[in-house]
């Protein structure tokens, strides 16, 4: 397999002869994607409050990114590539996909801080925690207020396209 | 005695029957407690009374309180006349004076409201806009409103309490079973004197046509039959309504008529247009192999895409005739705009459909709606462009967006009129998407951003969509 270019952040671009295929999964469908999610961190997704967009190659999921309804904001996580299918821009497709179909919203994230860059080019900007919508916040209490020592940010990403 | 002096007297006893049964009652009562008097027993016998109170307070409400006084009062005389004077006796003759008014006060009380309920009920019955009457369980005639009077011509005092079918007589003239008849027992040879029989929650509903009314003329007729039920839940009987539809059908015959007529000579204009069109296709094709000029060129290809408004103007009266000939049903909102984007051939777009989920009841030309308003926005477009479909929920509604960008996109505000009837930039192909979506009350309205964003958002009534699996 060739590199066959290379993308905004300057990683190498490959591409299958299978080309990749970037959707939302239908609520039939979460199932797989809680089978791919279970190396990181046992993410599942629950089709009443989450919006799930994976990108398939061959027909099988190699990467996803999900997008979690709070009662007070829309949060981003769930980004995930599994170690085979790493370094081919499937990660970047997902989360394009998933800020185009949610751009209707404010979209907030917490970022590990070696990646801020990369969720930089899609609109996202770092903020101040408190500026975090509370249900948001509250899934990192643990960091008790201290998000840099978790190697995590918050970000938000104003609606709009 | 002669049969007329018999005959009077049992027109007499009919007519004043309750009093005599009160009279007969209420003497009794007073034969039996004074011979107990006389004889020296005191307790028991002065219950024989409360037949006439109850009787009298429940057939005569308004007078029940009176006459019970009246009985208490007359209790008392006897007592202090015939009875030997004790403390004890006079205190139990008292109190059984004041249970006497008191008895006679509470059925009255009750006797009264079950009257007022009846006449509700009966006064809802009288007054209802559709002609109804309700036959018993034995199928006796026990409730024929006003409507019912107008439409028959029979008054009630005429058929109520009369049985054995008597109901069919002003409708078929003939005693036989009718549609209320089949909420008491089922018989498939009354069903099939009907045109259809349709069961609804519990109604059975028919439509006939009976040549008899409207003095003669004829009348279509809807008819609905329910049962009554008692207080136990046992069928106690049937009630029948009946609407007069002969107006709805008549208009709406004529206008099928109507339709029929100007579908037809759209379709013969339709098909000459079409025929007139391929020979003009066919000499464009021809004029762009015979001429290499590249004016020329330019010339036939402006003339073809004419001819392609022109098909699509046809298309359009198509589809128009189409509208709501099929009922709504819910649709999948990815497929439409797929498939709409399908029928566009457009090079210069590239597309984001992301409405995985999402599905609205529609009018089955649901894509056709979708392919008029994305021809809109992007027949004009020179640049390459992205066509990006969303949805946003909202507390209980949702809004689908179709916004087209691009770094050259170009964004023309149709105004106000942009899915009026007739629009000098969108033709008619937006009305129709308009119309399209307004069968269902979805409503169609421009979101432009100045230089940035050209497209439209549809608003989904709360019970016009769904998603699937999303929380409610």
């Amino acid at each position: 397999m060739n590199a066959t270019g290379r993308d905004n952040n300057n990683l190498p671009v490959y591409l299958d002869d299978d080309l990749p295929v970037i959707r939302e999964l239908r609520s039939d469908e979460f199932s797989y994607a809680n089978e791919v999610w279970r190396d990181y961190h046992e993410t599942t997704g629950d089709p009443a409050t989450d919006r799930v967009f994976a990108v398939f190659t061959a027909g099988r999921i190699v990467s996803l990114a999900r997008c979690r309804w709070h009662p007070d904001g829309y949060e981003v996580d769930g980004i995930f590539t599994p170690d085979t299918f790493r370094h081919r821009g499937y990660s970047r497709m997902a989360v394009a996909a998933l800020v185009e179909a949610c751009h209707n919203e404010d979209l907030y994230m917490h970022s590990v801080l070696h990646l801020t860059g990369f969720y930089t080019k899609f609109g996202f900007a770092p903020i101040e925690e408190k500026d975090l919508p509370p249900t948001i916040r509250d899934r990192y209490t643990w960091a008790t207020g201290n998000l840099e020592g978790a190697e995590v940010r918050p970000m938000k990403r104003p609606a709009g396209l | 005695m002669s049969a007329r002096e018999q005959s009077s007297t049992a027109v007499f006893l009919y007519r004043n029957y309750r009093y005599l049964v009160i009279s007969g009652l209420t003497v009794l009562a007073f034969a039996v407690n004074l011979s107990g008097i006389l004889v020296g027993v005191t307790v028991i016998l002065s219950h024989v009374f409360y037949f006439p109170i109850i009787v009298a307070a429940y057939w005569y409400p308004r007078r029940g309180l009176l006459f019970s006084a009246c009985i208490a009062m007359a209790y008392g005389l006897i007592f202090v006349s015939f009875a030997p004077m004790d403390y004890l006796l006079g205190v139990a003759t008292v109190s059984r004076m004041l249970f006497f008014v008191l008895i006679g006060g509470v059925v009255s009380l009750l006797s009264s409201k079950l009257r007022q309920s009846e006449q509700q009920l009966h006064d809802i019955i009288e007054f209802l806009p559709d002609a109804t009457f309700a036959i018993s369980d034995e199928g006796a005639v026990i409730a024929w409103n006003r409507a019912m009077e107008e439409m028959t011509g029979v008054l009630k005092e005429e058929i109520l309490g009369k049985s054995d079918y008597a109901y069919s007589v002003p409708f078929y003239d003939e005693r036989r079973p009718i549609l209320a008849d089949l909420i008491l027992k089922d018989n498939p040879e009354t069903e099939k004197r009907y045109p259809f029989v349709r069961r609804e929650s519990g109604r059975i509903i028919s439509e006939i046509f009976i040549p008899r009314l409207r003095g003669g003329k004829g009348a279509h007729l809807r008819i609905a039959a329910t049962a009554l039920i008692d207080s136990d839940g046992n069928v106690c009987g049937a009630i029948e309504s009946i609407r007069d539809i002969t107006d709805r059908i008549l208009t709406a015959s004529a206008l099928k008529n109507a339709s029929s007529r100007l579908n037809t000579i759209a379709g013969i204009i339709r098909l000459d247009l079409a025929k007139t069109l391929a020979v003009l296709y066919g000499r464009l094709s021809v004029g762009v192999m015979k001429f290499n000029d590249p004016e020329v060129l330019s010339f036939i290809d402006g003339l073809k895409r004419s001819v392609d408004g022109v098909q699509r103007q046809i298309e359009i009266s198509r589809v128009f005739r189409d509208i709501g000939a099929d009922p709504p049903a819910w649709q999948q909102v990815q497929p439409a705009i797929n498939d709409a984007i399908s029928k566009l051939g457009c090079k210069n777009a590239t597309f984001g459909i992301w409405t995985e989920r999402l599905e609205v009841f529609g009018d089955p030309n649901l894509p056709t709606a979708f392919y008029h308003i994305l021809y809109y926005y992007l027949k004009d477009q020179a640049g390459p462009v992205r066509v990006v479909a969303t949805y946003k929920v909202l507390e209980n509604r949702c809004r689908i967006l179709l916004e087209v960008t691009g770094p050259g996109v170009i964004v023309a505000p149709g105004g106000e009129s942009l899915f009026a009837q007739w629009n000098e930039r969108s033709g008619y192909g937006l009305y129709l998407a308009h119309e399209i979506l307004a069968i269902t009350n979805m409503a169609i309205t421009e979101n432009a951003v100045a230089g940035k964003v050209a497209g439209c958002e549809i608003v989904l009534p709360p019970e016009g969509y769904r998603i699937t699996g999303w929380r409610v």
